[in-house]
């Protein structure tokens, strides 16, 4: 008894400095296991880098130390503290908070009123409105938002959104702070404030959790790294002893030698070509054409207008007047239908929302789409040639997953992005549309879907792809038209591309009348 | 974007508000057309009526309200009316003191409610289901209560609590109607103003958003289905002291006539939108088309196609009025 008190006591001199302890993790999900034995700590005023593939196990483990799942075994210590069953409220009252890398707002609801959630304020029995707007607009100043807290939610952009989930997490004053990818939905200029809180928060003793697949990112706030690899843990250290390249062969276990690969093909026929597209404001007199062999990138900042673009390229949006030519005949694309008759496909940016059934099997997914060539006369869906297409996407792709008949969002959402992009393998299209195919994709995955990009590209097949990473938009694209403002402002060759360029024409804004 | 509201702007984009306006300014429509095609509809003892029987509506289209706000729904609101009424009426005809009766009805119909928030946040059954499932089972108590007979005439043994429930008046006004305002004020309060309305809002919202911020969605849930049980017996009371004797089949369908009053008021069946206000209006509109198609001579199975036509057209109009005005997605790129 009074040896392990000894030890334990001797342990917290030690580890002093330790706010977060974790050892011997263990986590299983319907007999799955999906965290085997990991460690992890952090200390107070330190930044630790969260790194792995996607599937890795991060938001898992991130997940438990904010009490929305129970480990299974293992230890988790806190301020020194040893800690049993947490549940997300106890967790908070120990002042660590998540961001999660999924939205969780209730779009219903205003600004202050999902701030405060959970946690309201009363005066009496009532709810103190006035002092939670107030309290509210105080955490949106300091953050540097521009919002009003009687705003309702579901009327912001997503990347609004994400800055209310931060000020959310901001707003309890945690001590213990998770970002589970937090930029993946912002912009430029709101990641810049991010990191600046950041670095604000360190100051003030704060440890920070910092979960990204953006790996250029790491260099402007980690301290420490720690990866995980298929649910076990790997390593951890200071981040500026390792190299980017050792850091990606530990998550990946093994080294990926090109980030970008390129494939050369000639440049062929013109297949596909949008003629003076209008459809509101965001959408405004858009030309362009796309030959055989060729990967088209469309750069610019959000809200420029690329999402609304290919929505009504696809058929979503309704459009004002424009013509669209696919192989040099005009078609009429009212509906999304209209489109995938005409052979072109669209791989969604909301994967959530747009790009999969998520209470559907990863197989329904797939199949999905494909269904007119999977059913016979009566409608019948051919069991066979579904497992065929089925496997052939999961195996192209390398989706990690226990079972194709697992719902799709159990996958992390890096595989959940994989069977978004898998759905359109089977048909023989001839111009794809991405919108955002790598965002919360890991790196090795990124490739992947690239590979995957050139090999559509060499069957001829022309891809258009929008992505707010410029190192990709310029490591894949044949060609990159940037856009602002819903015009396109520029047009340039790999070769000419630069970061400084790109952005000049993305904040080509009109001049205001 | 982010342009400063006018207050009334605001007050007008807060939830649900434009849907209640909408629907406010179509009972206005209904009354004033009624009142002239019909004498006898404007006279004042058919106003007086009018809104007693709008009363009921309202009270249990609050309750469905709760319910529908948290996303899930509530098919044993009929039942239950059914249930407390025969309950009630039984004891009562049996001479046992009304207030009592009253209250053993009240315990009945709580219980519902109970196993409907365990069943749908508990076990997680989806709420049509298991409240189809509880609709039966009442019905099945109420013609279980008095042996599978209606109750003998309950005006010897319980006068005093039909007047109180259905036949005094205040200020010119039906008890009856009196009991649905206060029930409104408190219920109102509750959704409003209080941190369990908060969390019924959030819980329709988004659930997983309310569990991982803290809120506990098997109480907020719970709570919504008691107070649908509620408002329920309270509509059985009502109908037991209005017809004198309880019926077995008291309360048929109600469940969807409480639907209808929400979903008129803009409390949509999604969840996490709409305000209580709503179910005034929504009750109003039923009430008022049930009375005045009746006095310019519509047969009752005319009077049943115009009233669904009407209900379609009303939550339509809504529909494409909301969708029609919102601006390009949110979410740009
Ligand atoms: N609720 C759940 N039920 C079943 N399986 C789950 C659940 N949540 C996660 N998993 C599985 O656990 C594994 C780890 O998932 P997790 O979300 O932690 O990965 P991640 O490292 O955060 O990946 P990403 O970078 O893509 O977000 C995955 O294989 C996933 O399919
Ligand atoms: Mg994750």
């Amino acid at each position: 008894m009074t040896a392990k008190q000894e030890i334990s006591e001797k342990g917290i001199g030690i580890m002093e400095e330790y706010i977060v302890e974790m050892e011997h993790i263990n986590k299983s999900f319907a007999g799955v296991k999906v965290l085997k034995d990991v460690k992890f700590n952090l200390k107070s005023g330190e930044v630790m880098a969260l790194l792995g593939e996607n599937g890795a196990g991060k938001s898992t483990l991130m997940k438990i130390l904010s009490g929305v799942y129970t480990r299974d075994s293992g230890s988790l210590r806190i301020f020194g503290k040893e800690q049993g069953d947490l549940d997300t409220k106890k967790a908070r009252a120990l002042g660590v908070a998540i961001i999660h890398q999924e939205l969780n707002m209730c779009r219903h609801l205003t600004v202050a009123e999902n701030i405060f959630l959970g946690r309201e304020e009363k005066k009496g029995a009532t709810l103190n409105n006035k002092d939670m707007a107030e309290k509210t607009k105080e955490v949106l100043d300091s953050l540097k938002i521009d919002l009003d807290p009687n705003e309702i939610v579901g009327n912001l952009s997503v990347s609004k959104q994400q800055m209310v989930e931060i000020a959310k997490a901001l707003s309890i004053h945690a001590k213990v702070l998770v970002m589970d990818e937090p930029t993946s939905a912002l912009t430029a200029k709101e990641i810049n404030e991010l990191f600046r809180i950041i670095n604000q928060l360190k100051e003030e003793g704060c440890g920070i959790v910092y979960i990204s697949h953006r790996l250029e990112e790491l260099s402007h706030v980690a301290d420490r790294v720690t990866v995980l690899r298929d649910g076990e843990f790997v390593m951890n250290g200071e981040f500026k002893d390792y190299t980017m390249d050792q850091l990606i062969s530990f998550m990946v276990g093994r080294e990926i030698t090109e980030k970008f690969p390129r494939v050369k093909c000639p440049k062929g026929k013109k297949i596909f070509e949008v003629k003076n597209l209008n459809a509101g404001k965001l959408v405004r007199n858009i030309n362009l054409e796309l030959y055989e062999g060729e990967i088209v990138g469309i750069a610019g900042l959000m809200g420029a207008g690329r999402t609304e673009t290919t929505r009504a390229i696809f058929g979503i949006d309704p459009k004002d007047s424009g013509q669209i030519l696919v192989d040099g005949k005009e078609v009429k694309i009212n509906k999304p239908m209209d489109a995938i008759k005409a052979g072109i496909v669209l791989a969604p940016e909301d994967r959530k929302k747009d790009g999969l059934c998520t209470k559907l099997s990863v197989r329904d997914n797939l199949a999905l789409p494909n269904l007119d060539l999977l059913c016979n006369k009566i409608g019948k869906v051919n069991r066979k040639k579904e497992k065929e297409l089925v496997d052939k996407a999961v195996q192209e792709l390398n989706i990690k997953l226990a079972s194709p008949e697992l719902n799709a969002e159990s996958l992390s959402g890096g595989n959940q992005q994989k069977v978004v992009v898998g759905k359109w393998l089977a048909r023989n299209s001839r111009v794809v549309i991405f919108d955002e195919p790598t965002r919360g994709v890991d790196v090795g995955a990124k490739v992947e879907i690239y590979n995957l990009m050139n090999e559509l590209k060499k069957q001829g097949v022309g891809v258009l792809f929008v992505s707010s990473e410029l190192p990709e938009v310029m490591g894949i694209s044949d060609r990159i038209i940037v856009m602002c403002d819903g015009r396109i402002t520029g047009e340039l060759s790999p070769e000419e591309a630069t970061e400084d360029r790109i952005l000049q024409y993305a904040t080509q804004f009109e001049a205001k009348i | 974007m982010n342009e400063k509201k006018s207050w009334l702007g605001r007050a007008l984009s807060a939830r649900g508000v434009q849907s209640v306006v909408t629907a406010a300014l179509g009972f206005v429509l209904l009354f004033i057309i009624f009142c002239i095609l019909s004498p006898q509809f404007r006279s004042g003892n058919n106003i007086q009526n009018l809104f007693r029987q709008i009363a009921p509506t309202m009270i249990i289209g609050i309750g469905q309200g709760f319910v529908l706000i948290t996303g899930n729904i509530d098919l044993s609101i009929g039942s239950v009316v059914g249930m407390a009424c025969m309950t009630a009426g039984t004891l009562m005809s049996n001479g046992a003191n009304p207030w009592l009766a009253c209250l053993v009805a009240l315990a009945m119909s709580l219980a519902i409610g109970l196993v409907n928030g365990v069943l749908v946040a508990k076990v997680g059954l989806p709420s049509f289901i298991a409240t189809l499932g509880t609709m039966t089972l009442a019905r099945g108590l109420a013609q279980l209560v008095n042996n599978n007979h209606n109750t003998n005439f309950i005006g010897n043994t319980a006068q005093g609590f039909r007047d109180t429930l259905y036949y005094d008046s205040f200020l010119g006004i039906y008890s009856t109607v009196w009991i649905a305002i206060i029930l409104w004020v408190i219920l109102w309060f509750l959704l409003s103003k209080t941190r369990t309305g908060r969390h019924i809002y959030a819980v329709g919202s988004n659930l997983d958003a309310a569990k991982l911020s803290g809120v506990n969605a098997f109480h907020t849930i719970l709570i919504t289905y008691m107070v649908s049980a509620f408002c329920s017996c309270l509509c059985g009371l009502v109908l037991l002291a209005s017809a004198g004797m309880g019926t077995m089949d008291a309360g048929t369908t109600y469940e969807m006539y409480a639907v209808a009053a929400c979903v008129i008021g803009g409390i949509s069946t999604l969840g996490g939108t709409g305000i209580l206000a709503g179910v005034i209006p929504g009750a109003g509109i039923w009430g008022i088309l049930q009375n005045g198609l009746q006095f310019v001579g519509a047969p009752v199975a005319l009077r049943n196609i115009i009233i669904g036509i009407i209900v379609i057209a009303a939550v339509m109009l809504d529909v494409v009025a909301r969708t029609g005005r919102k601006k390009p997605k949110a979410k740009t790129k």
